[in-house]
């Protein structure tokens, strides 16, 4: 009895320091279901394929991690990504495609994210308005932006870019490094003054504010963050499709959400962890890729995947209430 | 020359006024404690030092020089913070986390020095070891841990400002005696060291052990401010209501003659849950029965197992002759029992919502009914608020508008719609200002004339010895000595609860 108890508590502490724990459990889960499923889907080869379609939606889903902590919310994540996917295609494409000229380009993308992110978080912190509406206005303004800028998708990006995305460095995928490095970053950004701020605001804004920390400064650096963070997810998408497309983002935007939720974040603020964001946002991947290696018909395809992520949504709330109680 | 001075400040929501008139002065190494009933200003005064609420005129003076603070972030860069009632912390965070939260040390830039961090706040925490309890640790995640627990942490927060002027809120409301005789001595240990600190308390032995000066606030005014030399209890409370005290102040003394149980209404036998071992008593109907000791030993824990909040492990409750079945606070209305806590924000009061929906919901549960309409209700609701002379504008407006006494008071109506056999009191008098307390008492008698049983657990022992007819005094979840007649009295009280049996 007391000792079942006391596996319990130190379960929820470790539960508590890292929040993930439940999501990358379902990984490993789906990733075995995948191999009995189709074993091919475990080679290599397979796995590039499926962290190089999902690696843009794992940045979206970290960036939108930033803003939930505090408790907000933002749905311009994906008309972010579009805007700064269609923005850097154009800006290579007037300046040229040699490699300072790419890396410009990028630099410019993340300007662009961060300020997309700063207009987000004045509208909701500065002004005060609910978070879910204004940034579902800032989306379509976003995107007319984009629109703007490529009217029509289909503008290649240069072949260094992809070469780069879709290419291996000593016959390892390029993109398991990009993933490493996310790892490394998110591991050093957890542990900044800032996300333990944003985490006091998502605890509860009062609060915060009696503490003495500038609350509002506080969530708009939670936007930019996000801004800066969707358009590496916008790099990654360009370097994915080798093309601008104003329209990409649009329906990245709620995946990236649902992604949230399954890597233990609340969507109320104040717990989470970004690394768990990144799994959630691979789950997702691999849900659907089981969906496929299961031979499901095509028309039956979005019903059983949209019924295995309730059921995976299910099992991790379960899992935590269960050690939590 | 005085550190703060404040000088008619006043403070107005919308049509009421928070604060018409508040003065306060606090010179370097000096304790002020505020007093004054609930709604009189206090809060909103000390919140305006603090730099939370944005005063709507007045002079403020610190060290000689008019100031202007826009938020706590300027109070606290000219060394001012605020102990607030209502706690101001992060409850995912860590304990370390949430003392340090203001000024996080950091290293290489940007990153959080968790070293560090633990090494301050375990400083503080180290301050209080005797007294914290059983699971505080530096990285124990505040939500983890009971309101006395969490006090002491807003305690050990608002220290770490190593501010030089420090406001305390109520801080000791869920305080049991030798965590405030630990804290007391760390504000003496401040006090030499030339810091000023302003206190307030609705305890007055707690005042009086404590101030240098009392100010005294009214209906948003401060209407006197003495060394505490100077004044004594008498004095402040007439400068609390305005009037000289009553001299027709009875005790209940002769009902307490009565000592042994006539007629057993209510037997509770070995009964053990969570916190509670092999408790056994009768109660009589018509009896107050008072539950004394330090706080946290079970008192309550007894009162919500009674009424099903908290599940019961074994024993047997007989209730008129009847076996309870252990169950459900559902169950437990049914069955004529009632339940009025202290802690009004988790278990009492339905936040945002009209007082008439906060006074109806057990007449529902009794009758039985299928529809509400406004008209019929208020005929049910009206009178059982007039009984405790709340005070309110319109059923309509949300509970929220209403003072802490007051909106207890609306509370405790809830039961009345439809008198309950029983009635348990869980520290209902917790932050409600004098008066209040004493009308409440004052039904609390009526009803208990009228044949009703009643529990009542006070962490103020002075209330407990005051309106109780007997007291079991626990300690550590289980009866340690009865007190009746002769023996009710603060001594037996205190040695009970101090040495624990015997």
């Amino acid at each position: 009895m007391t000792r079942s108890n006391s596996f319990k508590t130190q379960a929820a502490a470790t539960l508590r320091r890292f929040p993930f724990l439940p999501a990358l459990a379902m990984l490993a889960l789906l990733l075995i279901l995948n191999g009995i499923a189709e074993p091919n889907s475990l080679t290599v080869r397979a796995l590039k394929g499926v962290i190089s379609t999902y690696l843009a939606l794992v940045f979206l889903s970290v960036a939108q991690t930033f803003v939930v902590y505090t408790g907000d919310i933002d749905l311009s994540v994906g008309a972010i990504l579009s805007f700064v996917n269609v923005s850097i295609v154009v800006i290579m494409s007037q300046l040229g495609s040699a490699p300072h000229q790419v890396l410009i380009a990028c630099l410019a993308g993340i300007l662009i994210g961060a300020l997309c992110g700063l207009l987000n978080g004045f509208v909701v912190a500065g002004l005060r308005m609910q978070a879910i509406v204004a940034t579902f206005a800032t989306s379509i303004l976003i995107s007319g932006l984009a629109l703007w800028v490529l009217p029509v998708a289909g503008l290649p990006a240069p072949s260094l870019f992809w070469k780069i995305y879709g290419g291996r460095s000593y016959g390892i995928p390029n993109v398991f490094f990009f993933i490493t490095v996310l790892i490394f970053v998110l591991a050093v950004i957890a542990k900044t003054r800032l996300v333990t701020r944003l985490l006091a605001v998502g605890n509860g804004q009062l609060t915060a504010y009696q503490t003495g920390l500038a609350v509002t400064k506080i969530r708009i650096a939670g936007y930019v963050v996000c801004g800066i963070f969707s358009s590496f997810a916008a790099i990654c998408i360009t370097g994915d499709t080798a093309s601008g497309d104003p329209l990409v983002g649009g329906a990245m935007t709620m995946s990236s959400v649902a992604a949230v939720v399954l890597g233990g974040t609340a969507l109320s603020g104040g717990v989470g962890s970004a690394f768990g964001s990144a799994i959630g946002a691979l789950i997702i991947g691999l849900i659907s890729s089981l969906v496929f290696y299961a031979g499901t018909p095509s028309e039956w395809q979005n019903l059983a995947q949209g019924a295995t992520i309730l059921i995976v949504l299910m099992l991790g709330v379960l899992a935590s209430r269960r050690i939590n109680q | 020359m005085a550190r703060l001075k404040l000088q008619k400040i006043c403070k107005y929501y919308g049509a009421t006024t928070a604060l018409a008139s508040g003065d306060l002065q606090l010179d370097p190494g000096e304790i002020n404690v505020l007093i004054g009933a609930n709604g009189s200003g206090k809060s909103t005064l000390c919140k305006v030092v603090a730099g939370s609420v944005r005063p709507d005129g007045g002079q403020f003076e610190l060290d000689g020089n008019d100031i202007r603070l826009n938020d706590p972030q300027e109070a606290r860069e000219h060394g001012i913070c605020l102990f607030y009632q209502e706690l101001s912390l992060s409850g995912s965070l860590s304990i370390a986390e949430n003392i340090c939260l203001y000024d996080l040390p950091v290293r290489s830039g940007a990153l959080v020095d968790t070293s560090r961090m633990t090494e301050t706040a375990q400083s503080y925490i180290d301050k209080f070891a005797s007294v914290v309890g059983e699971g505080f640790a530096h990285d124990t995640p505040v939500n983890k841990l009971r309101p006395d627990q969490k006090q002491l942490v807003e305690i050990m927060k608002t220290l770490a400002s190593e501010a030089r002027i420090l406001i305390f809120d109520e801080p000791t409301s869920a305080l049991d005696r030798s965590q405030v005789e630990c804290f007391f001595s760390i504000l003496r240990e401040l006090k030499q060291e030339g810091r000023s600190i302003i206190f307030i308390s609705h305890r007055m032995d707690e005042i009086f052990e404590i101030a240098d000066r009392i100010t005294v606030i009214r209906d948003g005014t401060t209407v006197s401010s003495h060394p505490v030399g100077e004044t004594n209890q008498e004095t402040v409370i007439a400068d609390m209501i305005g009037e000289h005290p009553k001299a027709t102040e009875k005790k209940a003394e002769t009902t307490a003659q009565k000592g042994q149980v006539t007629t057993r209404y209510l037997d509770v036998e070995n009964l053990s849950g969570n916190k509670l071992k092999q408790v056994t008593f009768s109660l009589g109907k018509g009896e107050i029965l008072g539950l004394g000791g330090l706080h946290g030993q079970g008192q309550s824990a007894l009162l919500r197992t009674l009424f099903g909040a908290e599940k019961r492990q074994s024993g047997t409750i007989t209730l008129d002759g009847k076996s309870l079945r252990s169950g459900n606070p559902r169950a437990a209305i049914r069955n004529g029992l009632s339940y009025v806590s202290g802690d009004r924000v988790r278990d009492g009061v339905i936040s945002e919502r009209p007082i008439l929906e906060n006074v109806s919901p057990i007449h529902f549960i009794k009758e039985g009914k299928l529809f509400a309409f406004p008209q019929t209700l208020g005929q049910v609701v009206i009178p059982a608020l007039k009984v405790l002379n709340t005070k309110y504008a319109h059923l309509n407006n949300s509970i929220n508008s209403l003072s802490g006494g007051n909106q207890q008071k609306v509370v405790i109506a809830r039961w009345l719609t439809n008198p309950p056999d029983i009635l348990l009191l869980d520290d209902p008098t917790k932050g409600i200002d004098l008066s209040a307390k004493t009308e409440l008492f004052a039904l609390v008698r009526k009803l208990a004339d009228d044949g009703m049983a009643i529990i009542l657990y006070s962490s103020e022992d002075a209330e407990l010895l005051a309106h109780s007819d007997r007291i079991l005094v626990f300690n550590n979840g289980s009866i340690t000595r009865e007190l009746v007649g002769e023996d009710k009295n603060r001594f037996n009280l205190y040695q009970a609860a101090y040495s624990g049996a015997e």
